[in-house]
């Protein structure tokens, strides 16, 4: 039998910079994954003369060249740095209701209070004082909140993080609201909720703090390549330091022994020994599936008595034959809603009814190496919960997939009417695509929902079984960067663990 | 949670904390959807498919349908009209597989109908024909593949050229709209070699004189002496003529490969927009040394040594495409379309070169890492992949 010192299970991003990090650091590693590609969500496919993107719409945290931020280093020292180009973006989002609202705010900070200021000229002050709080926010978050939650320090809470004592778990529309009188400079601000999904009246107000200060100072970026490019490249630095990766090879048990892991089962019998297993795998697989134990610790039943299932997606994915230009695109990523009213979009996204709003991401927009010259790759996006298509009989699912993929196309129209005319190629996915590519419960791309109660300050790490260790949007935030960050954090986790057991059997 | 916890501090705190115990009083530890993922999945994509053999229908000569159920007579996943499942085969000791196109109606859900041509110098075709019987199982992937209608932009006037084997998608394609009574036309353009040898004559014949939304215009290559139907070749000057207005219509090519590269440049030099024209993959190429970028001085008889990293390595030849290569030697990839399409057989290449021809719809980063499609790939020296 094979003996590793680790396990990964699942090459989504988690799995892979965790995988990286831990052979670069010394812990001889097989990464396994049930497709044939790296990536999860971080993926990519061909159809005709395109490859689409499958998830990535704006990388965060990476900084610019002066100005960089975590996820350069995160990627330098991953080995990954040189392997892929990135390409920025200018603008946060288009936001669009048709006949109503119409505003593009630009990827900086004094940009984005320029424009709104001038737009919003009564809440001029205002919106001065949010941005600072964004800022503020921010920073505490990434540097000092970590030490005092650690230290469990009034005293040190009070003097290094004022506004999360003002403001850490307040909701966003509480916030919102208390800034601002203007409903649509709320909407405007608040837009970023229509990416994660959870409604700002649940959506604690740093998550929203954080993405737009995050995006605003170190920018969106598009990978060359797609994200696809990023996982291929992880797998190239991970083989380069002497890992070992299986694809089309699931993971069917996870093994232990007097409640200590000690391997995995694999699709088809083989059998692995191993010291640890990091799965980027949901934890409801992991622990209700894949875990050779009846039941999970009770601690980790508990955890999830208190979560709820995240938010899934409805994709279409557009091959067009036209320019961005033509298409009349003047921003990399718009969303179009007919209403703003949060209950009730967020009512929708639990139903087949016609969507109240989309995303459109233009890829080629800002990186022409996108699509074929003269072409152009679109993504349109709803959030959408998986539940209302479990109850779709199979032989009803490609109707009921194209009744709604026309809903959300006949929206977009509104604002792009000629995205129907020029398509060359159309892939549609919905939440059982997600559930079959990510093997993921609820089709959840983001895993549980992101509500406050879901924050990663409420909750332990899910340590109840010796060996095992979560990584990914499950036990994190979801999306590309935390994503990353919680694979090497977790890698770091296991290292050191390790290190411990090579003492003790000295 | 310890006692004593500073980010009690924190506004909102408490609530959020006090919040996420009314969650846990009322939640569930999801137990009770265990296995619901994997359920959902095999009902629409399973990895494999368990098929028996009930019955098999003589067409021509040439040509015969095997009738497949689920093994265990269950409703089998639902496909598209033009969608193939791949077969798995076990040929003197060979695991091999082999993509067919579902030839039956999507409408009914027990039985797949594949329409199996002998193929020239075929290895599978002949051992389908003239080996399997009623009562045999066959492994299968689950319905696959984009060459289907699709109702986001195809729109209702449909075109299908057709060249032998290539009626069976279309086959399907027509029985959809049939059986549905779709508002659509179907304008089926049928090329055959010999007048003996039309799949589905008779029937598609019968078809299109009861139902005015089915036309079809059939065509003979090589007609015998005094043939009084339709003959010669497809030329622009004859679809002009069946067709009329071009605009608006979905053109479906299916056939050997000659004929749909013919099939895209007639409709091309007709003016329609390659968007309009779908074109149903088709294998490796058989002269891939006939396409741009094949580099001079390799010959497709040239031997070559492939060695798979850990395992071994045998003697092969440049012409032969990777993944039969392999399974010829004992290996197995992962695959389904066996035409540079669905990626499924993507392998690492660890040193050495290939071709990768037109047919390989490589991602950049594929490219760019050395990850190949070893169902298209030709090696051009000794290579060493990585399974
Ligand atoms: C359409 C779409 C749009 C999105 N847009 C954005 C966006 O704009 N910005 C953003 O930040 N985020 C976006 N996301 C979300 C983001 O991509 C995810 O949150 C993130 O990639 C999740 O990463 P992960 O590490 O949790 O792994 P996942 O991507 O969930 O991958 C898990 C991996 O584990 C494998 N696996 C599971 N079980 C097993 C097993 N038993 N054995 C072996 N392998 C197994 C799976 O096959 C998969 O490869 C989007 C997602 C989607 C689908
Ligand atoms: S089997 Fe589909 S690309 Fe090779």
């Amino acid at each position: 039998m094979r003996h590793f010192d680790t396990v990964v299970i699942g090459a989504g991003n988690a799995g892979l910079t965790a995988a990286t990090a831990l052979q670069r650091g010394g812990s001889k590693t097989l990464l396994l994954e049930r497709h044939n590609i790296p990536g999860g969500c971080a993926t990519s496919f061909v159809r005709g003369d395109f490859e689409f993107e499958v998830a990535l719409h704006q990388l965060s945290g990476l900084g610019t060249k002066d100005k960089p931020f975590v996820m350069r280093q995160l990627f330098d020292k991953l080995g990954v740095m040189d392997k892929v180009g990135f390409v920025q973006e200018h603008d946060l989002y288009r936001l669009v209701v048709p006949g109503e609202l119409d505003v593009t705010l630009p990827a900086s900070l004094s940009g984005i209070k320029s424009l709104l200021q001038g737009m919003f000229p009564a809440e001029s002050e205002a919106i001065e004082r949010f941005l600072l709080v964004c800022e503020k926010i921010s920073m505490e978050g990434f540097m000092t909140l970590p030490k005092a939650r650690r230290a469990n320090s009034e005293e040190l809470l009070k003097a290094t993080c004022p506004y999360h004592v003002q403001y850490g778990f307040r909701s966003a529309r509480e916030v919102l609201d208390e800034f601002f009188s203007d409903s649509k400079l709320k909407n405007v601000l608040a837009t970023y909720w229509l990416y994660l999904g959870v409604p700002p009246r649940m959506l604690p107000f740093p998550d929203l703090a954080v993405m737009l200060y995050a995006y605003a100072v170190f920018k969106p970026w598009h990978i060359k390549g797609g994200s696809q490019a990023m996982s291929t490249a992880l797998v190239e630095s991970f083989l380069e330091a002497g890992g070992e990766v299986r694809f089309n090879c699931g993971v069917e048990k996870i093994l232990t022994d007097s409640g200590q892991v000690c391997g995995v089962r694999l699709e088809g019998g083989e059998q692995v020994t191993c010291d640890a297993v990091v799965s980027n795998a949901s934890p409801l697989i992991t622990f209700n599936e894949l875990l050779d134990q009846e039941r999970p610790p009770l601690a980790i039943q508990q955890d999830f008595k208190s979560r709820r299932m995240g938010t899934s997606a409805f994709v279409i994915y557009l091959g067009l034959d036209c320019t961005p230009q033509e298409l009349g695109v003047t921003a990399a990523s718009s969303f179009i809603y007919e209403t703003l009213d949060e209950e009730q979009i967020h009512d929708r996204m639990g139903t087949l009814q016609p969507p109240l709003g989309g995303m459109l991401t233009c890829y080629n927009y800002e990186e022409p190496g996108a699509a074929p010259a003269g072409k152009s790759q679109v993504m349109l996006v709803c959030l959408q919960y998986g539940d209302v298509w479990k109850s779709v009989a199979p032989k009803d699912y490609a109707r009921t997939k194209y009744e709604f993929a026309e809903k959300l196309i006949g929206l977009i129209e509104r604002v792009y009417p000629k995205v129907r005319q020029y398509i060359e190629e159309v892939e549609v996915a919905t939440p059982l695509t997600m559930m079959r590519y990510l093997n993921a419960p609820g089709g959840a791309i983001y895993g549980f929902q992101q509500s406050a109660q879901d924050s990663a300050l409420l909750r332990e790490r899910l340590d109840g079984v010796p060996g095992l260790y979560m990584a990914g949007s499950w036990t994190s935030m979801g999306g590309f960067q935390p994503t990353y960050m919680a694979g090497e954090s977790t890698a770091r986790a296991v290292l050191k663990q390790l290190k411990v057991k090579e003492v003790e059997h000295v | 949670m310890s006692e004593h916890n500073a980010l009690n501090l924190i506004a909102g705190y408490s609530q959020a904390l006090a919040g996420k115990h009314e969650l846990e009083r009322s939640g569930s530890d999801f137990y009770e959807v265990r296995g619901e993922v994997g359920s959902m999945v095999v009902q629409l994509h399973p990895k494999r498919l368990s098929l028996e053999v009930a019955e098999i229908i003589e067409e021509t000569p040439t040509t015969k349908t095997l009738r497949l159920v689920a093994a265990d007579r269950s409703a089998l996943p639902p496909f598209q009209a033009g969608q193939y499942i791949n077969l798995f085969v076990e040929i003197d000791g060979v695991k091999t597989a082999r993509p067919y196109a579902i030839s039956s109606s999507p409408t009914q859900c027990f039985f797949y109908d594949l329409t199996v041509k002998r193929a020239r110098g075929g290895f599978v075709s002949g051992h389908l024909l003239d080996r399997v019987e009623v009562g045999q199982r066959l492994q299968s992937s689950g319905p696959m593949g984009t060459f289907h209608h699709n109702p986001l932009f195809h729109g209702d006037d449909l075109v299908f050229l057709a060249g032998g084997s290539g009626s069976a998608p279309a086959r399907s394609l027509l029985l959809d709209i049939l059986d549905r009574e779709l508002p659509r036309r179907f304008h089926l353009i049928y090329v055959n070699s010999h007048v003996d040898d039309v799949i589905f004559a008779e029937k598609f014949r019968a078809l299109a004189s009861r139902h005015s939304n089915f036309r079809l215009a059939e065509l003979i290559t090589r007609p015998p002496e005094g043939y009084s139907g339709r003959s010669g070749r497809l030329t622009r000057e004859l679809l002009q003529q069946e067709l009329g207005e071009l605009d608006g219509k979905m053109f479906y090519i299916c056939g050997p490969t000659p004929f749909n590269d013919s099939c895209v440049e007639l409709l091309t030099a007709l003016g329609v927009p390659r968007r309009r024209i779908r074109v149903e993959a088709n294998g490796a190429p058989k002269a891939p040394d006939q396409q741009r970028g094949w580099p001079v001085g390799v010959a497709l008889d040239d031997e070559v040594q492939i060695t798979v990293r850990g395992r071994g390595s045998f003697r092969s030849k440049v012409g032969e495409p990777l993944l039969n290569a392999l399974e010829r030697h004992g290996y197995f990839a992962e695959n389904a379309c066996r035409s540079g399409e669905c990626s499924l057989c993507r392998v690492k290449l660890v040193s050495g070169s290939v071709f990768n021809p037109q047919e390989a719809h490589l991602r950049k980063s594929d490219r760019d890492f050395n990850w190949i499609y070893s169902c298209v790939a030709f090696p051009l020296g000794d290579i060493e992949i990585q399974l």
